[in-house]
């Protein structure tokens, strides 16, 4: 459940280290954002020395939730903490690698790319 | 899924162990070709179609058994946005034309067609990433995909760890006839 103003962590290497949820894309009126929405994000928080800085704005697609997903079997699936990799207007990943768990749904919702960049899919 | 079961029979695929139980106590498919019906393209057909528009560098990573979403990726590199995006085309009118007449086409996901930088073709089995020669250098995918990863070996533990053991009750059992 991810909604403006929600801070979360950088699942990728590419120098972010906090965001600041400003904008659920796509969703219309909808108040929450889950796993595969893609999100407006400001940068709070970055490493020194790399391409992204802080207070920039950049779009994200949320990986991990601590709100649970449920599958259609009965699986539920959380995590311990908000999670989003960046990207670009493309939909091209901004870093290389991905770090954790990745659900299978964001094959579904057309992220192929993040999930063939990440250690493993659940 | 009979028509999996045909279809990957026929093409002289190995047939996997654990191929006809395909739920194992996770939920999980244990097999993506068994998951995935996305589209209907094969690993030669690809190969194929790549060696015909002249994609450089052409690498299969065959990955069935260390990853359960996906068995072969193949990795092309196009000289120019325009030749990434004629790959993805190429690919996607050789899936039209083999289902051609079919009342219900099946097209492969294509993702990332409007920069052209990297271009993704997901068929289900097999998933084919064109990038151009910038985008190959900077998310290296080979060497993140042929590293060793976690085998299905902890699935198979947590296996063995949900199955549940129920005492067998023998006292209400009736005794087992005696043939005459």
């Amino acid at each position: 459940m991810i909604q403006p103003q929600t801070l979360l962590n950088v699942a990728d290497n590419s120098g972010a280290q906090e965001l600041m949820c400003i904008r659920i894309i796509g969703t219309g009126n909808h108040r929450y954002a889950h796993i595969g929405d893609v999100i407006v994000a400001v940068i709070k928080e970055a490493v020194p020395n790399m391409p992204l800085e802080r207070s920039e704005i950049i779009r994200a697609v949320i990986v991990r939730t601590c709100k649970e997903l449920k599958r259609d079997n009965g699986m539920i699936i959380r995590y311990d903490d908000n999670a989003a990799v960046i990207i670009d207007q493309e939909g091209n990943p901004k870093g290389t690698r991905i770090f954790g768990a990745i659900a299978r749904e964001l094959r579904q919702l057309n992220f192929t790319k993040i999930v063939s960049l990440a250690p493993e899919v659940l | 899924m009979l028509r999996t079961l045909r279809h990957l029979f026929s093409s002289g695929q190995r047939p996997r162990p654990q191929f006809l139980e395909l739920w194992n106590p996770l939920g999980l498919l244990c097999t993506a070709s068994a998951m995935e019906k996305r589209g209907s393209l094969e690993l030669e057909e690809v190969q194929k179609v790549l060696c015909d528009v002249k994609a450089d560098d052409v690498r299969v990573i065959h990955v069935g058994d260390q990853c359960d979403w996906t068995d072969h990726i193949v990795i092309a590199t196009g000289r120019s946005s325009w030749h990434v995006k004629n790959i993805a085309q190429a690919l996607l009118h050789k899936a039209k034309q083999k289902q051609k007449g079919a009342d219900h086409m099946i097209l492969p996901f294509v993702e990332g067609l409007v920069g052209g930088k990297w271009v993704v073709i997901d068929s289900g089995t097999v998933i084919v990433h064109a990038l151009d020669e910038k985008a190959r250098e900077y998310y290296d995918l080979e060497s993140h995909l042929s590293k060793e990863r976690t085998p299905k070996g902890s699935i198979q533990d947590l296996e063995k760890a949900f199955v549940k053991v129920r005492p067998i009750n023998n006292s209400k059992k009736k005794p087992a006839k005696v043939v005459e």
